[in-house]
């Protein structure tokens, strides 16, 4: 083992303090240091895109990022999207269009579209797959996937309905 | 609980006792979604239990080799590892495994030789999983390395590297079945067309892998598993069997799953992990398979085949015989299921076709690879890449449109239910009007208009139009054949409670996995009850508790769990109807159940809800005679009615239902690379009733994709020593959204007559086309140039080999 | 699949790294985007001592116009690379190739100078440097040198750098007004490495091809210069039939090379891509080249 490094960072609006190993991934820290295991594994080694969560307002791979580079940073996770049991829009979208089956990607596929809807005024067709091709499903072959972030997209006006 | 022939299960929507259905048949929003969609649902890996240690498994470098020596000492005295075993402390604590075909089963630890590479030798419990990992580096092993054999056709002949040296043989299992007149086919027939098909390994690879906690009470010489249990209450009698305890004495708890697909099933991990809790005092030990894990020795790798198949067409096109034979490269042992998908296709080996004779000739080989597992589909996608290949092939022959070949061939509707040559009896169906509607729906002759236009470019467009019949309600009774012990059931319960306040509980044994089956419970429930659908909880259970089940498999809960929740439903309306009768003071057996009420007949102003009855039945004893039964729930296990078991020839009414598809894609060669791209696909299907269409349609796409990925994409490649060279998800490639069309679906609905409500299973049958229709659209595009691509996957370098062959360059 | 244990260093300038890389020697690794170092260090592929962390040294990140050059820190992340409007408008083919790289919650993460450092043979970046003729900035124990793109790649995931040096800056010419580029790659999936990519950049005279400058990649151990190809198409008439032969003489440009065999892709296979994908780069790049032209 080696030297154990504190860190400080805020995930979905809270802050945490922590001891962490430098060789811990930033998933792994979310999921058993910090309890929140909505974020998944599916590969760790960054092709599958299931632990997709933002860090500084970007959507990345915690698979691909050490806990201890997380200091100073803000996290959102799926677990911050939805507020008082009130389903975020994109959430929401997800549910209407019938955009998972399994679910197990599916934080992956809703992270993933949340930067792209909070980041982008105005997304069309190309940028919409151009993000879910960074997030593999095994379950539903996509099209409801992109029906789900479709919806989302007009829901929070940045496609024309 | 009551047993199946008491009464009939209603037939039909029709048949509910409701006057229409408001949430059953329709595309109602998942109840599964909220709390995946928040990181609410809880996976094998989510759980973390007090002084949980962590597993990591140390795996073979070698395809075959003798164990000379293992040393843990160091690893044992790494800080924070607890506990270590070996291939020894399984011989002493653990049964080998069972296997499939019977006798190829082996040690969940190996013993004295490894025979494929990713086999467990030894396992780590240590504080965390890095720590566990660590003390893996510690462990030193002796290894004499022995030939490895990788290829089935080597490895069926005489002085090929034995696997198991005391078998004398790597022929695991070998039969020729021959059904109908076979031979009088082939010399009746204008014409004969043979060829050879390859099908490489692949399989499953849910985004969420394998993950299991096992406790170990040394007190009560008990196990319990917490993990992604695909078939908990089979999986807990495998476990029993190897740990040499009875069923009273293994508790499995299933968990959610990132999807299972049939790859989820190894019973290695489940075991390691419980005798190393057993090892380790008794604290829960966990272990998660990793992604390198499980694409090397998981429950992911299925199918590797070696097909020659001749077909015997007349002039007409009719066809009257097929004869298909199967090396199949079943891996380092018969310890995962994959075996049983060589057999699947006697439930439908000769497609939608009235062909009369057929010959199947199945040998299946162990070699130093991965022990096939079971995958979507299981089996037939690859034998449906032959049959519609071969079908493919004489409509060439002949200068027949595939459309037209296969019209001419299609068991005609009015013949239903049909007997097929290998012994199954398809339910119902209507193939020329799913064909009809194909070609309507796609434009299909415009279709072939422009694909000529584009050839005359040097375009290479290709049309790959497939037909096929999904077995669904999975049956056991056929794979007796491979020393299976079964019967003629896969029995499936459910256990339906009500109470006074309006809620209805549904208890099941198997966890969330991805086809929606809580949601067509919950719908199924809340028209049945006339309550609102967040009225019905879905709870899955442990396998101590839960009712008898099999759970998800083999195209079969829609089928077995509504005949399970409609079972208890009955049985809790039958019981509602006698109470009433006392309540409403008349005669029982005058009372009905409609609408949620119970009513007198011909007098439907004398009712009650069955909230009321519950209540009365609940708190109020003194209103019923004595001795009646006034629980207000009920258990209800469904088996397929009419099964048997096989006969010499294997023929057995094996598999209750046959849903049916038609499948179109369109494909684009680029003929300079061979890359093949997927431009258009339509499906018609025909499933019966369908619960809910939006989960019909998510599996089509889901299945769609997977077979455009098994025909195009993913492969796992072995070398010569049995190095498995794909070994992340760089090299094995799973589909992403740019090589996955949208598909554009219609439904047709013929109810089956042997089910509840009319239901057929699905969930297997947009795979089990899927590749056809991709290799069948890829081999039209090659026409012109006259050559063909028999190997599966159809990858750029292979489709490039065929075009330089054709253009002399090969 | 858990990374072997190794110390954590956080460096907020290039000094500091410089001297940590230092006096750590040859098993300290350096982390910037971490897109490809973590997973080899998640499979154990690689056991560093210790990693040294620029992400916290800010004057690394920017993209800069200097003298007709693009000069970019090497700790710019490739999406801001990708999102830069003076990348697109000085550089479109640097634009174009950032495109290419793995998907955007890769490229999130991703830096200009980790790819380059990384040097795999099938990377995109590697590929732009070599094929416009860029430099290399590195700053070491010794001070700073400029190295050419071209002696910068040494073979495969190989490169000039020394141990305790670091990558500061890449250098990119602006492309000339006239000139046309292409830029293909074959690849299985959308995002995947490249199993062959070309680079070709023309300029004409009229119908005349004044200048070629051709490069493949993913195909040897570093990417090629195809000088070949390009004198086959240099004074010739800009047409299919030049193409063709500028893609049949890549045959030539490889006879050196060790070519790549791998389970996408045999060694033969690759080759037969390599020009099937320069006579794609030259089309877009004659057919760009044609409306550049005044």
């Amino acid at each position: 083992m080696s030297k154990k490094h504190a860190i400080r960072l805020t995930v979905n609006g809270r802050q945490y303090e922590a001891e962490v190993e430098p060789r811990v991934t930033l998933v792994d820290f979310l999921r058993h240091q910090l309890g929140l295991t909505g974020t998944h594994v599916g590969c760790e080694h960054g092709v599958c895109g299931a632990c997709t969560v933002m860090v500084n307002g970007r959507a990345v791979r915690s698979c691909l990022m050490l806990a201890v580079q997380a200091d100073g940073a803000e996290v959102v996770t799926i677990e911050g999207l939805s507020e008082d049991g009130r389903l975020h829009p994109i959430q929401e979208a997800f549910a209407e269009a019938h955009g998972l089956q399994c679910g197990f990607c599916t934080p992956g596929f809703v992270m993933s579209a949340y930067e792209l809807l909070t980041r982008e005024s105005e997304v069309d067709e190309g940028t919409i797959k151009e993000v879910l091709g960074g997030v593999l499903c095994r379950c539903t072959g996509y099209k409801a996937i992109y029906e789900s972030v479709q919806l989302a997209a007009r829901k929070m006006g940045k496609m024309p309905a | 609980m009551v047993s199946q022939a008491e009464w009939h299960l209603p037939r039909s929507l029709e048949e509910l006792p409701i006057s229409s259905p408001r949430y059953i048949g329709k595309p109602v929003r998942k109840v599964e979604a909220p709390p995946l969609l928040t990181g609410r649902a809880q996976f094998a890996d989510d759980l973390d239990l007090p002084g949980m240690l962590h597993c990591a498994i140390l795996r073979s470098p070698y395809g075959h080799a003798r164990i000379k020596r293992i040393d843990v000492s160091a690893a044992l005295e790494l800080p924070g590892v607890v506990a270590v075993v070996t291939g020894q402390d399984m011989q002493q604590w653990v049964r080998p495994m069972g296997g499939i075909p019977s006798g190829w089963g082996t040690h969940c630890l190996a013993v004295d030789k490894v025979r494929f590479v990713g086999e467990p030798i030894a396992a780590v419990a240590a504080v965390d999983r890095h720590t566990a990992e660590d003390a893996l580096d510690l462990i030193e092993v002796e290894f004499e390395p022995l030939p490895a054999v990788v290829n089935a056709l080597e490895a069926k002949e005489e002085g090929a590297p034995l696997l198991y040296e005391d078998k004398g043989t790597n022929v695991m299992f070998h039969r020729l079945f021959t059904w109908g007149d076979a031979a009088k086919a082939f010399q009746e027939a204008d014409h004969v067309l043979t060829e050879q098909f390859r099908w490489h390994r692949l399989g499953a690879n849910p985004i969420e892998t394998f993950g299991v906690i096992a406790q170990w009470d040394p007190v009560e010489n008990a196990v319990t598993c917490w993990g992604s249990f695909q078939a908990p209450s089979f999986s807990a009698m495998g476990i029993a069997g190897a740990l040499g305890l009875p069923l009273s004495k293994v508790k499995l708890v299933p968990m959610a799953h990132g999807g299972s697909f049939g790859g989820k099933g190894n019973p290695r991990g489940a075991l390691i992990a419980a005798v190393l809790s057993r090892k380790a005092g008794g604290r829960p030990v966990k272990w998660i398979e990793d992604r390198l894990e499980y694409l090397m020795a998981g429950g992911g790798q299925a199918w590797e085949r070696f097909y020659e198949a001749s077909i015997a067409v007349k002039n007409d096109g009719t066809i009257l015989g097929i004869r298909i034979k199967l090396v199949d490269d079943i891996g380092a042992s018969g310890e995962n299921s994959g075996a049983i998908s060589a057999i699947k296709p006697l439930a439908a080996f000769t497609g939608c076709y009235a062909i009369p004779a057929a010959q199947y000739e199945v040998t299946m080989v162990a070699t130093n690879k991965n022990p096939q597992s079971a995958y979507r589909g299981m089996g037939p996608p690859a034998h449906y890449v032959v049959l519609e290949g071969m079908v493919d092939i004489a409509a060439r022959h002949l200068g027949l449109d595939p459309a037209e070949m296969r019209r001419r061939n299609f068991i005609p509707p009015d013949r239903f239910p049909y007997t097929i040559p290998s012994g199954n009896e398809y339910d119902s169906g209507n193939y020329p009007a799913l064909l009809d509607r194909l070609l309507e729906m796609s434009s299909y002759q415009e279709l072939r208009r422009q694909q000529e236009e584009l050839r005359r470019q040097g375009r290479l467009v290709g049309l790959g139009l497939v037909s096929a019949v999904e077995p669904g309600a999975f049956n056991m009774n056929v794979y007796t054949i491979l020393g299976v012990p079964a019967g003629t059931a896969v029995p499936e319960g459910a256990t339906v409670a009500l109470d006074p306040f309006g809620s209805v509980r549904v208890t099941v044994g198997f966890a969330l996995e991805g086809q929606g089956q809580y949601t067509f419970v919950t719908q199924l429930m809340a028209d049945y009850f006339c309550v609102t659908p967040d009225q019905v909880k879905v709870t899955c259970t442990d396998t101590l508790s839960a009712p008898v089940h099999f759970g998800p498999g083999g195209s079969r809960l829609a089928v077995a769990l509504t005949g399970a929740v409609l079972g208890a439903a009955e049985a809790l309306r039958r019981k509602l109807e006698t109470a009433a009768s006392y309540l409403l003071g008349c005669e029982p057996g005058q009372v009905e159940m409609m609408d949620g009420m119970l009513r007198v007949k011909g007098q439907p102003e004398r009712r009650m809800s069955w909230q009321e009855v519950v209540g009365a039945m609940s708190a109020r004893p003194d209103l019923f005679p004595p001795g009646m039964d006034l629980s207000t729930q009920a258990t209800y296990v469904w088996v397929p009615p009419d099964r048997n078991m096989p006969d010499e020839q294997g023929r057995a009414k094996s598999y209750l239902t046959a849903a049916a598809a038609c499948h179109l894609a369109l494909v684009e060669v680029d003929p300079e690379t061979g890359k093949v791209d997927v431009l258009k696909y339509w499906v018609v299907d025909d499933c019966g009733t369908r619960l809910n269409p939006a989960t019909v349609a998510g599996m089509t796409q889901g299945g769609v994709a997977q077979g455009i990925g098994a025909a195009l994409m993913e492969e796992y490649v072995y070398d010569a020593d049995g190095q498995l060279l794909t070994t992340t998800f760089m090299d094995y490639l799973l589909p992403t959204i740019y090589e996955v069309p949208p598909v554009e679906s219609a439904e047709m609905v013929t109810p089956s007559p042997f089910t509840p409500l009319g239901v057929k299973g699905m969930g297997e049958g947009p795979m089990i086309s899927a590749p056809a229709a991709v290799i069948c659209a890829v081999n039209d595009a090659l026409a012109p140039l006259g050559v063909r691509v028999t190997d599966v996957p159809a990858s750029p370098a292979r489709v490039w080999q065929a075009i330089a062959q054709a253009r002399g360059q090969g | 699949m858990k990374p072997a244990p190794f110390e954590y260093i956080r460096c907020s300038s290039l000094d500091e790294a410089i001297r940590a890389l230092s006096d750590l020697g040859e098993e300290a690794k350096l982390l910037a985007g971490g897109q490809s170092l973590v997973p080899m260090l998640n499979m154990r592929l690689v056991r560093p001592k210790a990693l040294v962390d620029i992400n916290g040294v800010q004057s690394l990140s920017y993209i800069r116009e200097e003298d007709g050059w693009l000069a970019i820190g090497s700790l710019t992340r490739q999406r801001d690379i990708e999102k830069s409007p003076l990348v697109k408008a000085a550089h479109p083919l640097l634009h174009e190739a950032t495109l290419h790289i793995g998907h955007p919650q890769i490229r999130n993460r991703g830096t200009i100078g980790g790819s380059i450092a990384h040097a795999f043979p099938s990377a995109e970046y590697p590929a732009v440097v070599v094929a416009v003729d860029g430099r290399i900035k590195v700053v070491g124990p010794s001070g700073e040198r400029t190295v050419p793109a071209r002696q910068f790649f040494t073979g495969i995931m190989s490169t000039a750098l020394d141990v305790g040096e670091v990558i500061a800056e890449v250098q990119v010419p602006r492309l000339a007004q006239d000139s046309g580029w292409g830029f293909v790659e074959f690849t299985r999936r959308h995002g995947d490495f490249a199993i062959a990519g070309a680079i070709a950049i023309v300029q004409q005279d009229g119908p005349v091809v004044r200048n070629a400058e051709v490069t493949v990649f993913g195909v040897g151990p570093v990417p090629v210069v195809c000088q070949a190809a390009s004198q086959a198409l240099i004074g010739e008439q800009h047409g299919d039939t030049a193409v063709a032969r500028a893609a049949e003489a890549v045959e030539r440009d490889l006879q050196e090379v060790e070519v790549i065999s791998d389970v996408h892709a045999s060694a033969d296979y690759r080759r037969h891509l390599a020009r099937v994908m320069v006579k794609r780069a030259l089309l877009q790049a004659l057919e760009r080249a044609r409306s550049a032209r005044p």
